[in-house]
């Protein structure tokens, strides 16, 4: 199964890994952080007055979590920006943007459905006397919500959005199906270039554990403080 | 003379829930003149709190009228002094009215000052100086002023409400709501409440009262609202109330609260 060669073979490409590592490193923070904003706008939608507003995030949401991811990013990378003809331009010096952009806005459009729903709980377990007192002050709807509501909300929820990005992490490996060069990206590289697999798996198995290990055990420390500053 | 200085006229005020099955309030009707202090009494569920909470709108009365300054603020629209048909814009009439609440309800992701300078910064474009100068003065007044950069969890339940009392008072309201603001806290710590409470009467500010402090009620209130089932049944002076009730309903009241 593995072998010294196959190891050294392999070695040799360790540079795609790098790239791999950026690669994917890049994808899953820009997921976060257009994800999130999609999920914001989301989950005020839906917990809009105007009917037609929540409805169509209900909808929205609802699709993206009833249907595969894979199914989401040929959509998009096929169907959606076929015709768009995206600037082929190099990120970092070899990431195709052309590729990389629809992985992102796939990646994005379903993170934002799951963490839109996150957002809404988040914003629900705020104490309504919260928003009674804002308002009695003579603060709008939309300064208590900016000012008061949010704030408290996503500070609660920040562990969970923390999650959402070691979930982008190993999620965002699929993006390899449309020639995004993240990890699995390089694996595919070297077994076409040097016949082994067991190996480049090994590795890939390796960076995503490093990568996502670590930051849980991390989220995890800080929601532990997080709690205990709340009880005091 | 009265009618001059009416602050606010409440009339045929109503607010159902379930389709009218529940009337939390069944057609209320009462004037509150500038310097009143009203205090409002009668057993759980009668009312009291969505009478105070339609006054400021929090609530939406189902049917009826709250007149503040001339302007009946559960209409959409109202004609100004020239005669135009003008937008009413909620804010604008609730920054006025000053409301405590009985959980305090202060901002836990804010200092005391940040709590008590956030609506005049946001909300009159007070400048932060002038702003927190005016909240170190208010929490002298209140024995607070070494708390100023405290955060809420870091107070008693006195030190909260006392804190969300002179929250209030940053705006300058006209009028202070108060709703059982002694009810959620330790029995030792009541007194310092209603001390900054008493204070406040004396200023001349306008205030109504829901609490369960007979004795309170007694000796601050300059009226006194008995309700029950979502009526007013008896109003009058702590003396017409206290030493000689006339309804059946607040007699039975008091001899199971005195
Ligand atoms: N949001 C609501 N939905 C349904 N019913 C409500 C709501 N708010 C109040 N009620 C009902 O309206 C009635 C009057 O309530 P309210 O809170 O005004 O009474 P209260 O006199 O303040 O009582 P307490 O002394 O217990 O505070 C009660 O029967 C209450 O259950
Ligand atoms: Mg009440």
């Amino acid at each position: 199964m593995f072998s010294a060669s196959g190891f050294a073979k392999t070695w040799q490409y360790i540079q795609l890994f790098k790239e791999g590592l950026i690669c994917t490193l890049s994808l899953s923070a820009l997921t976060v952080i257009f994800g999130f904003i999609l999920a914001l706008v989301l989950a005020l939608m839906r917990m809009s007055k105007f009917k037609p507003l929540s409805w169509f995030a209900t909808c929205y949401v609802e699709l993206f979590r009833a249907t595969p991811m894979l199914v989401q990013l040929f959509i998009v990378y096929y169907v959606v920006f076929a015709k768009a003809s995206l600037p082929s331009f190099k990120l970092f010096g070899f990431i195709r943007f052309e590729r990389f952009f629809p992985g992102v806005v796939a990646l994005s459009m379903n993170s934002g459905a799951y963490l839109s729903e996150i957002i809404r709980a988040g914003i629900q377990s705020i104490d309504h006397g919260q928003t009674e007192a804002s308002r009695s002050l003579g603060l709008s709807s939309k300064q208590t919500l900016f000012e008061i509501v949010l704030p408290q909300a996503i500070k609660n929820i920040l562990p969970a959005i923390a999650n959402e990005f070691v979930t982008i992490i190993k999620e965002s490996s699929i993006c390899y199906t449309i020639g995004v060069q993240e990890i699995m990206y390089a694996v595919a590289s070297i077994k076409g270039a040097t016949y082994r697999i067991a190996e480049p798996l090994l590795i890939a198995t390796a960076v995503y554990f490093c990568l996502t290990f670590p930051t849980s055990k991390i989220i995890a420390y800080f929601e532990r403080r997080m709690s205990r500053g709340y009880k005091r | 003379m009265a009618t001059n200085a009416e602050l606010i006229k409440v009339s045929g005020l109503c607010k159902y829930y379930y389709n009218g099955e529940l009337k939390a309030l069944d057609g209320v009707d009462y004037s509150i003149n500038k310097g009143d202090v009203v205090v409002v009494i009668g057993p759980s569920g009668s009312g009291k709190s969505t009478f105070l909470r339609c006054l400021n709108l929090l609530e939406v009365p189902t049917s009826g009228e709250v007149v503040f300054k001339g302007v009946d603020i559960t209409k959409k629209y109202y004609t100004d002094k020239n005669g135009n048909k003008v937008k009413l814009n909620i804010d604008e009439h609730r920054r006025k009215m000053g409301m405590v609440f009985q959980h305090f309800n202060l901002f836990p992701h804010m200092t005391v000052l940040g709590n008590m300078t956030l609506a005049p910064i946001k909300v009159k474009k007070m400048n932060k100086a002038e702003a927190e100068k005016k909240a170190r003065k208010l929490l002298e007044r209140v024995g607070l002023a070494d708390r100023a950069d405290a955060y809420p969890i870091q107070l008693s339940g006195g030190q909260k409400q006392r804190v969300a009392i002179v929250r209030a008072l940053m705006m300058e309201p006209e009028v202070m709501l108060f709703d059982e603001p002694t009810s959620a806290l330790d029995p030792e710590m009541v007194g310092e409440v209603l001390e900054v409470i008493r204070e406040l009467a004396t200023t001349g500010m306008t205030m109504v009262i829901v609490t369960h402090e007979m004795g309170f009620a007694k000796e601050v209130g300059k009226q006194i609202v008995f309700m029950a089932d979502g009526k007013i049944v008896e109003t009058g002076t702590p003396q017409e109330i206290f030493d000689n009730p006339q309804s059946p309903r607040l007699q039975d009241f008091l001899r199971k609260v005195l």
